[in-house]
């Protein structure tokens, strides 16, 4: 059965035609063609796939597509500041190093989006534990987190 | 750390002559100025704003959607196959099956002994027997769903001893030892003879998923002209398009193979892209339209190579003094149902044979034998995993040195220090290590830094309710550069345009390594330009050199070399150039920073774009190409004795655990690895792979195994095969040593692999310092340590 829905995504209104079995990241990557947003494993565990809805992280492939109605999407696309220059994350995953292949990417600055709204100043802990839902096997992660420390500060600044 | 890149040292190099010897190139003795800096990756703008486009991300427009029907058996024989009632599908395009394929039915990274689509008989639960294609993905798993196959089950073998018993399951014509290879080195009878101590023991390691956060894919096109076109993530662009041309019955010319960026490989990505490329150009071949093969992360588990498991016999004689003297070592290693990297290529080649080089470990012993034996069984397939067969036998003698450290009662850094290889050292194999050899300085820099006489003796309880202790241990290790084999060569081209911008062509790709950033660093330094005026070309075999694949952590050390002939070529038509524009002998130029230097008068230059320019409207060539093959490799098949890889990295790691003794629960707390290098050419590159390479090896030793249960993989997708997240990982600490390696580009070696190696014994062996307990069988999960705790009879008291 197919329905409409709309929704903001990336700060533009959409209004578009889904299954009820449709998964969220099935309409951001195919149907709206935004391809930032990756699958790794379809089940929630890789992270990869994490977008923000009013803005909190989750995962787009555990969400229905009919679940964004009326609400706010954001993909890696659609990241940025205000002026439309790099946000303060991706400025810090390019000068900490923290992209190897690059496929957690979107994810892991996705989910640091996320943590760095709600707390704009988070400890290594805290950073360890919002990032624990992404998985990277290029990295360790070391330069993750120095990168998402490097946002808060410019942040700060 | 704040002694993170101070702590350089540099050896006097030993040359010894060498006759077999391609030209040794020259190096830059001045400042370099591009090549060394930490320079930002090339790719990073598209990967951290969402545009860089996977395999998965190519527009699906256009394509059938192919999909394989695997077996339900590890060991079986097909009776019949019916198709009809999937081919009656509305949306079908094809349902195949063996009798379909046009060309050769079998391809493989060595040995093409695995079927595209199987014939007579399944081996593993990852065969295919059956390939479809459909108009969408749903129409494609609907059709795999109709059709119908009558198997025989066979009865089946799971373990590599099992396999070489002579009443055992016959899984491939030719029996079941793949191959049997042997090293001998003084005599291993008499040094025992002579030992204080002897000591054996037994190693166990499962099968290891590569865990790459991208599922695979390949797109098969057929072009107007005849020829096939292959895409997809690629670590062996060139051993894809030699096993595609024959399944689909064209000459190598009349295939394609083009890379697209990968998301993370290790070794897997040589295998796989073989497998989906063949399965996708037969079924493109047969309906004239493009197909593409994406799998699902399910799907990457079954069907895709995995790390060899291996059983390891060990015994080791040393005298009071911690002086090593005999090593004896039987490995089983278990290929699984095909052969694919196995095997030997020779003199060298293969993961088998390097396991076999490697197992008695970077320690002078005067006599060593090694026995090993690379069995079929019905299980998935071992291939590379970041180490190819070195991770494995790392645990085995790191473990052992551990144990005989404690039997003789001297410290595990002593026991290291007395025997860890130094200039002029003589391996197992009997290869002098005449160069580049800073492994004694990894473990005094790795030792400094972790504060290693510190920490080891302040182990034990860290609660008042004594319920966590804690521990340390160290790893060494050693890694080639270089695959081993006769076809270890690496090509370049390097086009300089009249603007000043350049085009680099070579055949490494890009897996997250770092090799787009790190190899047009080298073009730019050797041109006097910069980073970002180099556009390097993603590998697409119609336009680059065969470069062979990207593996053996070869490709900074070999292509590099070719890229710095290929620029030196073009630099000729350039020195004339500028010579001629600056007024001075050609010898008195000198590139740097985009300009072109009269040496003796730093007022006197031109614009390298100018130069470029002028040999465009002059006719001077500005087309280079390099071509750079290793010192040849030797190992003789008797004796395992020779010069198998013409240079090593070499490496410390320290750790320090915390392991709860009632719950058998280990955390890694703190971390130092030293690596011998060579030279960084971007050390924060560098430290990436360090870093990650370890995380890697902590999963190998703590969590990570494929739990495969007659012959059924149980774990299949990352919510039970676990990979270390955020909070596993303790922060590392990379130190960069630089001895240079008299034949890499400005001194470098390979690091792709090194890094995870010894990562996983060092935490082993901390695991053991802090409560008692051996883990001898991975990974040392809770309930493996909780057992070895009580096997050593409880935690220590003190």
């Amino acid at each position: 059965m197919s329905l409409n829905i709309s929704f903001k995504l990336n700060g533009e209104a959409v209004e578009v035609a889904v299954e009820a079995s449709t998964l969220l990241i099935d309409l951001v990557r195919e149907k709206l063609g935004l391809t930032g947003t990756k699958a790794g494993c379809r089940e929630g565990e890789c992270g990869a796939c994490t977008v923000l809805v009013d803005g909190k992280a989750y995962s787009s492939c555990l969400m229905p597509a009919i679940k964004v109605q009326g609400r706010e999407v954001t993909t890696i696309e659609g990241l940025r500041k205000p002026d439309g220059s790099l946000h303060p994350l991706q400025e810090a995953f390019m000068d900490a190093g923290a992209a190897q292949c690059g496929f957690c990417t979107p994810g892991m600055i996705m989910n640091a989006a996320a943590l760095l709204s709600n707390n704009p100043n988070p400890d290594e802990h805290e950073i360890r534990k919002a990032l624990s839902g992404v998985l990277c096997r290029c990295t360790g992660y070391r330069k993750i987190v120095e990168a998402v420390k490097a946002a808060a500060a410019a942040n700060q600044s | 750390m704040s002694d993170k890149h101070d702590d350089k040292r540099k050896v006097q190099v030993l040359v010894k002559e060498k006759t077999d010897f391609l030209p040794f190139i020259k190096f830059k003795e001045a400042e370099l100025t591009v090549a060394g800096q930490s320079l930002n990756r090339t790719d990073d703008p598209l990967k951290v704003t969402g545009k860089l486009r996977f395999g998965a991300d190519y527009s699906q427009e256009g394509f059938l959607h192919g999909k394989i029907l695997r077996s339900p058996h590890p060991h079986a024989l097909i009776k019949a196959i019916d198709t009809t009632k999937a081919e009656a599908l509305e949306g079908v395009a094809a349902v195949l099956t063996a009798k379909d394929v046009r060309g050769r039915n079998g391809f493989g990274a060595i040995i093409p002994d695995q079927p595209v689509i199987c014939s007579d008989k399944v081996r593993f639960i990852g065969d295919g027997v059956a390939l479809v294609a459909a108009e969408t993905e749903k129409i494609a798993h609907e059709a795999l769903a109709l059709i119908e196959v009558d198997y025989e089950p066979l009865p089946a073998v799971f373990d590599p001893r099992d396999a070489m018993k002579e009443d055992a399951p016959k899984i491939h014509e030719g029996g079941n030892l793949l191959s049997y290879d042997k090293l001998r080195k003084g005599d291993v009878d008499k040094g025992f003879e002579r030992a204080d101590v002897i000591l054996e023991r037994t190693y166990e390691v499962p099968f290891l998923e590569h865990a790459y956060m991208e599922p695979d894919v390949a797109m098969a096109i057929p072009q107007r002209d005849g020829t096939m076109l292959v895409e997809g993530p690629m670590q062996a662009p060139f051993t894809v398009r030699r096993n595609v041309a024959p399944v689909v019955g064209l000459p190598i010319n009349k295939v394609r193979c083009r890379q697209i960026h990968m998301g993370g490989g290790f070794g897997g990505k040589e295998d796989s892209p073989i497998d989906l490329g063949c399965r996708a150009a037969v079924l493109a071949q047969h309906t004239g339209m493009p197909v593409r093969m994406a799998l699902e992360r399910e799907e990457v588990t079954i069907q895709t190579a995995k790390r060899h498991p291996m059983i390891m016999e060990v015994r080791i004689g040393a005298m009071k003094d911690g002086t090593l003297v005999a090593f004896q070592g039987v490995i089983y290693d278990e290929q699984g149902a095909y052969a694919s990297l196995g095997p030997k290529i020779p003199p060298a080649g293969g993961s088998h044979v390097h396991s076999m080089v490697m197992m008695a470990g970077p320690y002078v012993i005067p006599n060593v034998k090694v026995d090993a034996y690379l069995c079929y069984t019905n299980h998935p397939y071992g291939g590379a995993m970041r180490g190819f067969g070195a991770p494995q036998v790392h645990i085995a003698h790191e473990q052992i040195m551990d144990e005989l450290a404690a039997e003789l009662g001297i410290s595990p850094v002593e026991i290291r220090r007395k025997n860890a290889f130094q200039l002029g050292s003589e391996t197992a194999t009997g290869q002098v290590l005449d160069q580049s050899v800073g492994l004694r300085e990894t473990l005094e820099a790795c030792a400094k830094a972790f504060e290693w006489d510190r920490r080891f003796s302040e182990t034990g309880y860290i609660d008042k309710e004594r319920s966590k202790r804690r521990g340390v241990g160290v790893g060494m290790g050693w890694y080639r550069t270089s695959i081993g084999t006769g076809g270890d060569a690496c090509g370049a081209n390097v086009y300089v345009h009249e603007d000043g911008s350049v085009l680099l062509y070579t055949g490494i790709t890009e897996m997250g390594q770092g090799a787009f950033t790190v190899l047009p660093q080298i073009c730019a330094e050797e041109l006097g330009v910069r980073l970002e005026d180099v556009r390097l070309v993603q590998p697409d075999t119609d336009l680059v050199p065969e470069s062979g694949p990207t593996v053996g952590s070869r490709s900074t050390t070999l292509m590099g070399n070719a890229i710095i002939q290929a620029a030196r070529q073009v630099k000729q038509s350039l020195t004339e150039a500028a010579a001629e524009i600056l007024g001075v002998a050609p010898e008195q130029v000198e590139f740097r920073d985009r300009k072109v230097f009269d040496r003796d008068n730093p007022f006197s230059s031109v614009e390298f774009s100018k130069v470029a320019g002028r040999c465009m409207a002059t006719g001077r060539r500005l087309v280079g190409q390099g071509w750079w093959t290793p010192p040849a490799a030797s190992l003789d098949p008797e004796t395992g004795q020779g010069n198998p890889y013409f240079v090593y990295t070499y490496s410390t790691h320290m750790a320090q655990v915390a392991v709860d003794v009632e719950t058998g629960e280990v955390e890694v707390e703190y971390y130092v690895a030293a690596f011998d290098v060579g030279k960084a050419i971007n050390p924060r590159a560098l430290e990436g792979q360090i870093e990650g390479g370890v995380a890697m090896g902590l999963g190998y030793a703590l969590m990570e195994e494929v739990v495969i249960r007659e012959g059924v993989i149980q774990n299949t997708n990352l919510q039970n095969y676990l990979i270390p997240t955020t909070l596993d990982v303790p922060d590392i600490n990379p130190i960069i040593l630089e001895m240079p390696n008299q034949f890499g580009p400005y001194g470098a070696k390979g690091i792709g692999e090194m890094p995870n190696i010894p990562a996983t014994p060092a935490i082993l062996n901390a695991i053991c310092n802090a409560c008692g307990g051996r883990v001898r069988s991975l990974p040392a999960d809770p309930e493996k340590v909780f057992w070895a705790i009580r096997e050593a009879g409880g935690a220590p008291n003190k």
